[in-house]
């Protein structure tokens, strides 16, 4: 009998793992691991453009000169840049957008961006930026400003190299790369987990408790966010945005565009400095002292395909901390960019 | 880069080329016999992430069909090593035998923790699998087939996670199943006395048959002591 009840144990205990629990919660609802999109929930603020519904507010005068933040990723958002919209108070008119697939903006199944194939960079992406700068373009004589972060930065630097004379001044950070390979090699360097590292396993052992198929928005942006939160090479310590920061917590990763993103750039490697030699306006380009991947002999590299530009160190802080981090923010980097803004 | 990026991918995809390891310990079923009726097992390698495991098992004779029944526990390395772990109970029993053919099959209950700066999570699952081999004394071969199944998971989000990530994350027991991969791969040992050698590798893919995880593959190097 003894015997006997040792062999069925662990069915018995199987059973009750099984069975023990009735009431139903879904990894994979609106709302219950992340954040809803602007589709989900219809009191977040948000634009139409170019067939997708993005989460999108703007502060400061309509007709002040516009500043475009791009946010990075792909996949990211803007909330950790919205130390900048204190400019609203100087005299600008501050844009943010969630890009496509991106924070709470609208999803889309990852077959459409690879359905755009060798023009997806001008569909996903600067179309969509085009579109931006159109819903909040008051007048033609209205000055335009992007400033991008990372990935964004990359992209204000492609959208500028496309319509060099659409663009007044170009403020970017830490663009990765322009040219593919630079990007295949700073991704490489600044995402090097060591092979029995806290990170390598934050990222790998999670995959036993929850899986996601393509397109589950869900559950693949939630273990997005969980891995891409903070990353000690580049030297970011999580957003500090003070009072700039909402009232609601909701930052969302977009783990679709991002996979189908570099899909796409593997298969069709982009040329974002393509025409940016005909952008003869002053760029600020900024990199900062705490990203390990950034060295200085790679922002020389970077930068060298502005023809004119200023180039600003931000020490003391990394990646994203020259707009993350809101001391920062108001010592240092809000008047280089108002300095930046008024030389042009 | 914010986002988790594909370099990083092929980066740990090429990393799992190197790493071995396995998800239960590999038995010499031809090896069986009423002396040798406890077998403790160290293993090393990896299993969604490079990890290092410690079991014990004790043989129940039930007729033609002998049993193994015991458990095992395992964690990742990292700079905190108890926050993550993975406890397995359950049986391996020998179905058929001819000649020095023999299938297994294995079922197991598992609970396991995860922990970083955003969440605690704790899962009871499930893992069931098949094992068709060649035994001989000294050494067997064999091939394998089974499904991890993550039954119900308990969340536990963090301050920090509610602070700058969502602040309005459900934390509780999510049912029904938050995930699930089949695997399938290959072992093989080298028998002595009273300690033999395995090595277990194979490929993870996820319950869609399409996708995969972080870390593909699995494997795992592996010592039992009879006794």
């Amino acid at each position: 009998m003894k015997k006997s009840f040792i062999i069925y144990l662990p069915f018995i205990i199987f059973a009750l793992f099984s069975f023990s629990c009735t009431k139903e919660r879904y990894i994979d609802e609106p709302g219950n691991l992340v954040s809803k999109t602007v589709v989900q929930d219809s009191t977040l603020p948000s634009i139409l453009v170019n067939g997708a519904l993005l989460h999108s507010e703007a502060f400061g005068s309509e007709d002040n000169t516009l500043i475009i933040c791009i946010h990075g990723g792909p996949g990211g958002d803007y909330r950790y840049m919205l130390n900048c919209k204190t400019l609203a108070t100087k005299g600008y008119r501050v844009v943010f957008y969630d890009q496509r697939g991106a924070g709470l903006s609208q999803r889309f199944p990852k077959r459409w961006y690879k359905s755009q194939g060798g023009d997806a960079i001008n569909k996903i992406f600067y179309d969509e930026l085009k579109g931006v700068i159109a819903h909040y373009k008051t007048s033609a004589s209205q000055k335009v400003i992007l400033l991008g972060q990372s990935w964004g930065a990359m992209l204000a630097t492609g959208y500028t190299g496309k319509y060099p004379n659409e663009v007044n001044g170009l403020i970017v950070a830490e663009p990765g790369g322009l040219k593919w390979d630079d990007v295949v090699d700073y991704i490489s360097e600044s995402r090097s987990f060591k092979l029995w590292s806290e990170s390598l396993n934050d990222a790998t052992y999670i995959d036993q408790f929850m899986t996601g198929k393509e397109d589950q928005h869900e559950i693949l942006d939630y273990k997005a966010g969980l891995i891409g939160s903070v990353n000690t090479i580049v030297g970011d310590v999580g957003s500090d945005l003070g009072n700039n920061a909402p009232s609601y917590v909701a930052s969302r990763s977009g783990a679709v565009v991002n996979a189908a993103s570099y899909e796409l750039g593997q298969d069709f490697k982009p040329d974002f400095s393509a025409g940016i030699n005909n952008f003869s306006t002053k760029t600020l380009f900024i990199y900062s002292s705490n990203n390990k991947a950034y060295p200085d002999s790679w922002a020389e590299k970077i930068s060298s395909a502005y023809p004119n530009k200023e180039i600003f160190k931000a020490q003391g802080v990394g990646h994203s901390g020259m707009f993350d981090q809101v001391n920062f923010w108001t010592t240092t980097m809000e008047p280089k960019i108002i300095s930046y803004i008024q030389s042009l | 880069m914010k986002a988790i990026t594909l370099k990083s991918i092929i980066a740990i995809i090429a990393i799992s080329f190197f790493q071995n390891e396995i998800y239960a310990q590999a038995v010499n079923w031809e090896k069986t016999s009423k002396q040798n009726k406890n077998l403790l097992h160290a293993n090393i390698g990896a299993e969604y992430g490079i990890t290092a495991g410690l079991g014990y098992h004790r043989l129940i004779p039930v007729k033609r069909f002998p049993l193994w029944i015991g458990g095992e526990f395992s964690m990742p390395l990292g700079n905190q090593l108890a926050d993550d772990f993975k406890v397995k109970l359950g049986a391996q029993i020998r179905i058929a035998a001819y000649n020095y053919f023999q299938f297994s099959a294995r079922v197991q209950g598992i609970a396991r923790r995860y922990h970083n700066q955003s969440v605690t999570l704790f899962n009871f699952g499930s893992d069931f699998a098949g094992t068709l081999g060649y035994y001989r004394k000294h050494w067997f071969w064999g091939a394998e087939a089974g499904f991890d199944k993550a039954i119900v998971t308990h969340f536990k989000h963090s301050d920090w996670y509610k602070n700058n990530i969502y602040d309005n994350v459900q934390d509780g027991w999510y049912e029904p199943a938050t995930g699930g991969d089949f695997y399938y791969g290959l072992q093989g040992g080298f028998c002595m006395k009273k300690t033999d050698f395995t090595l277990k590798a194979g490929r993870v893919l996820q319950q869609d048959f399409k996708s995969q995880p972080l870390l593909p593959f699995y494997g795992h190097l592996g010592v039992n002591f009879n006794f």
